[in-house]
């Protein structure tokens, strides 16, 4: 119950981030280009998804991925709370503006539930990836995932590990493409693939571990 | 149970070379030290963000590591960086969440609002943090250091580049939660800040303590500053030149005595005046004798 506390303090963080900084005008601005590339014969369910992942690494990097975000984590740490608890707290920020975004995309597009589970799921997934991803290398992460995201994660691995030589490159992009949070892994959520369900579920747990592991780290960058 | 707010037994580590104090409760101790003599590092250790090689940190007889013990202690960074984009009176909510988290039965607000008073914020709690200026930020810092009743505060640098008016605030608030009962360590590069303020005075330099003891007996001393009107060639013994004359501790001999000194040296003394010695000095002492 603590925890939850915890984490239900940190989420509310959001708020007033959502209407005072650009996080609020950069998911509507988000919002409206998938819409409008749906008009253009975007498919409905990569709306949901690239709404769901993209909007999830834009809250990552809103929340959390400046610098002065990252001294303000080892403030926070001096009062009763855990970095666990600050890291799935910051998830949680990051998430639930991701899937009201990829619901509000879905109503627009006319996409089925199937669609809203899956762009949740990528936003749970690529959230978690996203914070620790910010927490460790700051925004500039957050642009270079973005960028990958939304070309290359949309692609299967076979299609782009064709592009690649042969050799330890298409090994290592294979393996990235295969392992790694990628919207084509999470296409089959929409027809309730279970093997989709848990690499989401697995990177979503994965994600906020190894986010809680960067925010214990700024514990002793104390200024 | 114990006596003490907060002791340090043998904390060694991070460039503390065994360093052991003990705080009771209501007391202001102040580290003093140069730049490096690890005050700041010291004060991490006992906040808990820097784990000590060797040695334990205690909060009311409780080991640090403890829940109960770090709900006691609050910490203020000499450069403590708040969440952007918020008022003053949402980043003590969102301390006091934190708070109100583990200690349910107190109301956030209630919480937020002592902080405000104790710390003087109240005016400003609807300023955004990225326009407040050092005093107010020194305040702020405060603010969610005592936020949550805690019992031990440890304050690094918080008296420092604070305009006269901003540093008598400041020093009075926290004599004020001294007097309450709260236990403080509070550090300064400017030995002068902590003059006012505390009761006792450690003095560091790398890593150990070199001086210890309650302030008026390290401030006890008297000195004699002789003025003259031509610098001498050699200062009498235990003088020192300084820019208008001489100065000498007087340590036991009469200020007859060391004048008569100065005559029999064949100077010409324009006036004298016997002063206390300062804190500047202890620690310049400290530093002078390795």
């Amino acid at each position: 119950m603590r925890f939850l506390r915890c984490v239900y303090a940190e989420w509310l963080l959001l708020l007033p981030r959502f209407t005072r900084t650009r996080l609020g005008i950069s998911l509507l601005a988000l919002g409206a280009t998938l819409i409008w590339l749906n008009s253009r014969g975007l498919e409905p369910l990569t709306v949901a998804l690239q709404a769901g992942a993209l909007a999830a690494i834009i809250g990552a990097a809103g929340l959390a991925g400046s610098e002065r975000d990252h001294a303000a984590l080892a403030t926070a740490l001096t009062h009763p709370t855990t970095p666990l608890a600050l890291a799935a707290g910051r998830w949680l920020a990051v998430v639930v503006p991701a899937s009201a975004l990829t619901i509000v995309c879905a109503a627009v597009t006319g996409s089925q539930l199937g669609a809203v589970f899956a762009g949740v799921a990528a936003a749970a997934a690529v959230g978690a990836c996203g914070l620790t991803a910010v927490l460790l290398l700051g925004n500039g992460a957050a642009l270079a995932l973005f960028l990958c995201m939304a070309v290359a994660g949309a692609v299967a691995p076979e299609r782009l590990v064709d592009l690649a030589r042969p050799g330890v490159v298409r090994l290592t992009a294979a393996s990235a493409l295969e392992l790694g949070p990628a919207l084509w892994h999470y296409r089959d959520i929409a027809t309730g693939d279970w093997g989709a369900i848990l690499h989401a579920a697995a990177w979503t747990g994965l994600g906020i571990l190894l986010a809680s592991a960067c925010v214990a780290r700024r514990r002793s960058a104390l200024h | 149970m114990t006596d003490y707010a907060l002791t340090l037994c043998d904390v060694r580590g991070h460039g503390v070379a065994g360093i052991s104090l003990a705080l009771l409760s209501g007391e202001i101790a102040g580290l003093v030290g140069p730049a490096g003599a690890g005050k700041s590092t010291l004060l991490r250790i006992a906040a808990g963000c820097l784990k000590p090689v060797s040695g334990e940190v205690r909060v009311w007889g409780a080991k640090l590591e403890a829940p109960a013990a770090r709900q006691l202690i609050g910490y203020a960074g000499e450069n403590a960086v708040f969440p952007a984009a918020l008022s003053v009176r949402e980043i003590l909510l969102y301390y006091a969440r934190l708070h109100c988290a583990v200690n349910g039965e107190r109301a956030p607000q209630r919480l937020v609002r002592e902080a405000l008073e104790l710390s003087g914020l109240t005016g400003d709690a609807d300023t955004r943090v990225e326009t407040l200026g050092r005093a107010d930020l020194r305040r702020l810092g405060l603010a969610q250091a005592v936020l949550g009743g805690r019992r031990v505060l440890l304050l690094d640098e918080m008296l420092s580049g604070l305009d006269a008016i901003a540093g008598r605030d400041v020093r009075s608030r926290i004599a004020g939660l001294a007097a309450s009962g709260v236990a403080v360590l509070i550090t300064s590069r400017d030995p002068a800040a902590l003059e006012r303020l505390a009761a006792r005075v450690l003095v560091l330099r790398e890593g150990r303590i070199v001086r210890a003891g309650p302030l008026a007996t390290l401030l006890g001393e008297r000195v004699l500053e002789v003025i003259l009107d031509c610098p001498p060639a050699e200062p009498p013994p235990g003088f020192r030149v300084t820019a208008t004359g001489l100065e000498a501790p007087l340590r036991g001999r009469t200020v007859e005595a060391a004048l008569a000194l100065c005559r029999a040296h064949r100077l010409a003394v324009r006036a004298s005046r016997v002063r206390v010695k300062s804190l500047e000095e202890v620690v310049l002492e400290t530093h002078d004798v390795r």
